[in-house]
């Protein structure tokens, strides 16, 4: 199987995010890592290498310094990648990103399944894969939580995960685009000899004139964007200050006395 | 007059709470663009329709044994053929598991920008302006799009339910589907024989912040079964195998409303807060000051949970 993983580097979730000019997020004083579902889905696609033989590819749109996370995903075990490299591309919407991907995964010729996260985490958009699918004139299933494939090698059957602990089961052909949901499988870690054969695996560079994208960055885009910003909660918690013997003390109190629940 | 369109979401017929707050954005968006609301029921027959009717003015009901069950093809190619056919401004959908399917796949079919994961829409120089979380609700941004229609995918509670009111129209739209590349084979109970702890007046429950199968355990369970609880879990406790997946509190696992709900190293992702807003009373423990569990817990201790919580255990006697 022709495998493609689409992979995007996001912010740890846990920093201290500021703001420059109600416009961006000031990225110095963060780190990035892979997005977490998309580690799901790497893992997804080198599973299903093992069984059935063929290739995985990582494809990714960024700057610079996401050859880290992409060689992350060569050192787990993917075999090369695409490095879509072009700020006109980053600076555009969901839909020119996912134009580039979908351009980067046709120049590959005959693949057979396409792989993402279901969301990533800093955008939370989840559209990129099903967008993909349409582009490709492929079926598609999202938040996949288990994948079989037929014994024909031609058909899928996949669990589709719903609301409140319901899956439900489906059919479909080959080729076609899944979002991955967390939970699918355990991503490995990587090893120290795959960490060394990564740094030797083809990365190939691409920038929009490389993909025929014609039109990129805000005039390809679909939507603007506004602004962003800190949102004001209506609704605070009391924090309880003190050390944590002391807090953990008033909070017990406070549970017994106040809100009367223990 | 151009639509604002809601496209109903619902499984088995049952119309779900995400219809009824989208009926009320619809309203909204409508009265604001001097356009009309109106929802678009897909189902076998036209029992959807009638329901929704008494919601919103106006109800096209897609009636076609295809749309019996969900699908992104069935769906995405009904909602073209009425966007092409009864003058339809923007495409409302929820952002449930059916929603996120296939709300991207009609705005590529129908040309349009959408804006996905939106909590409010504003209009703003006759044009409408959405809000939306990012950076796990972190940071908000609004965005609006450049093309002359829309599709928006609002998150769950956006909006207040619509109340229902006076009858609105149902008219039968035929379309006509092509074919339908996903076949449903079955829907499955995952959590079926498991424990059930949605019944329970405590609930601990631990998160990311929990670092490791032993330690989750040895603080979030302990302390449980000090308060007489049960223990729960937030998604990545579960995908990482600390924990039963019937233990998980969320939009995909349980739904709970203790008296008592200790959220333990949790960041308070809406997919998380989805399944515990209601309890009576909320405490998070969290090291992140910004984390957004903070906005719905009652009372907040910012701290490294491994210290905080033995304390607790100690001042419980």
């Amino acid at each position: 199987m022709k495998i493609v993983v689409c992979v995007k580097e996001v912010p740890d979730m846990e920093s201290k995010f500021k703001i420059i000019d109600d416009s961006k997020i000031d990225e110095s004083q963060i780190a990035f890592k892979m997005n977490d579902f998309d580690e799901y889905a790497v893992e997804a696609g080198l599973q299903l290498k093992e069984k059935y033989g063929g290739e995985v590819i990582i494809v990714s749109s960024g700057p610079d310094r996401i050859t880290k996370e992409i060689r992350q995903a060569f050192a787990m075990g993917s075999d090369w990648g695409i490095h879509i490299n072009d700020p006109e591309i980053t600076a555009g919407d969901g839909y020119v990103v996912s134009s580039a991907l979908f351009k980067a995964i046709e120049s590959l010729g005959d693949v057979d399944l396409v792989l993402t996260g279901v969301q990533a985490e800093d955008d939370q958009s989840a559209i990129t894969g099903v967008m993909i699918a349409d582009m490709m004139g492929l079926p598609h299933c999202t938040n996949v939580v288990k994948i079989e494939v037929g014994d024909d090698n031609k058909t899928l059957t996949v669990n589709r995960e719903l609301e409140g602990g319901l899956n439900e089961i489906i059919e479909l052909s080959l080729p076609a685009v899944l979002t991955i949901q967390s939970g699918i499988n355990q991503p490995r870690y990587p090893t120290l000899p795959g960490i060394m054969k990564a740094k030797k695996k083809k990365l190939d560079v691409k920038k929009a004139g490389d993909l025929g994208l014609a039109e990129v960055g805000d005039a390809g885009s679909k939507t603007n964007f506004i602004k962003m910003f800190f949102p004001v909660s209506e609704h605070k918690a009391e924090i309880i200050e003190g050390d944590p013997a002391t807090a953990a003390q008033t909070l017990v109190n406070k549970l017994k006395n106040e809100a009367k629940v223990i | 007059m151009a639509r604002i369109l809601v496209v109903v979401d619902q499984r088995d017929g049952v119309v779900s709470e995400a219809t009824l707050e989208l009926c009320k954005a619809a309203k909204e968006i409508a009265s604001g663009l001097g356009a009309t609301p109106a929802a678009a029921a897909l189902y076998k027959d036209d029992s959807v329709a009638k329901e929704v009717a008494k919601y919103i003015p106006e109800v096209l009901a897609v009636a076609d044994p295809k749309l019996e069950k969900y699908t992104a093809d069935g769906y995405s190619q009904a909602v073209k053929s009425l966007v092409e056919s009864q003058d339809v401004k923007g495409v409302l959908i929820a952002h449930s598991y059916d929603g996120v399917d296939f709300a991207a796949k009609v705005a590529m079919d129908i040309g349009a920008g959408i804006v996905s994961n939106c909590n409010k829409a504003e209009i703003k120089d006759g044009n409408v302006v959405f809000t939306r979380n990012t950076y796990n609700g972190k940071i908000q941004e609004e965005k609006s799009v450049k093309t002359d229609k829309f599709v928006a995918t609002f998150e769950k509670g956006a909006y207040d339910k619509e109340e229902a009111g006076a009858e609105g129209s149902v008219t039968a739209v035929s379309v006509t589907l092509g074919d339908i590349r996903t076949t449903v084979k079955d829907v499955i109970e995952t959590m079926a024989g498991a424990v059930d702890i949605s019944q329970a007046e405590i609930i601990v429950s631990g998160g990311r912040g929990t670092k490791e199968k032993d330690k989750y355990n040895e603080i979030i369970v302990s302390l449980a079964q000090k308060l007489g609880g049960e223990y729960g879990a937030s998604r990545p406790v579960v995908d990482s195998g600390w924990t039963d997946a019937a233990r998980q509190v969320g939009q995909s696992g349980k739904t709970v409303a203790p008296k008592l709900y200790i959220a333990a190293g949790i960041s308070g992702a809406i997919q998380h807060v989805a399944g515990m807003k209601g309890s009576q009373c909320i405490v998070a423990i969290n090291k992140d000051p910004e984390a957004p569990i903070f906005n719905v817990a009652t009372y907040g201790i910012v701290g490294d949970l491994f210290e905080v919580i033995p304390e607790i255990m100690n001042a419980l006697g």
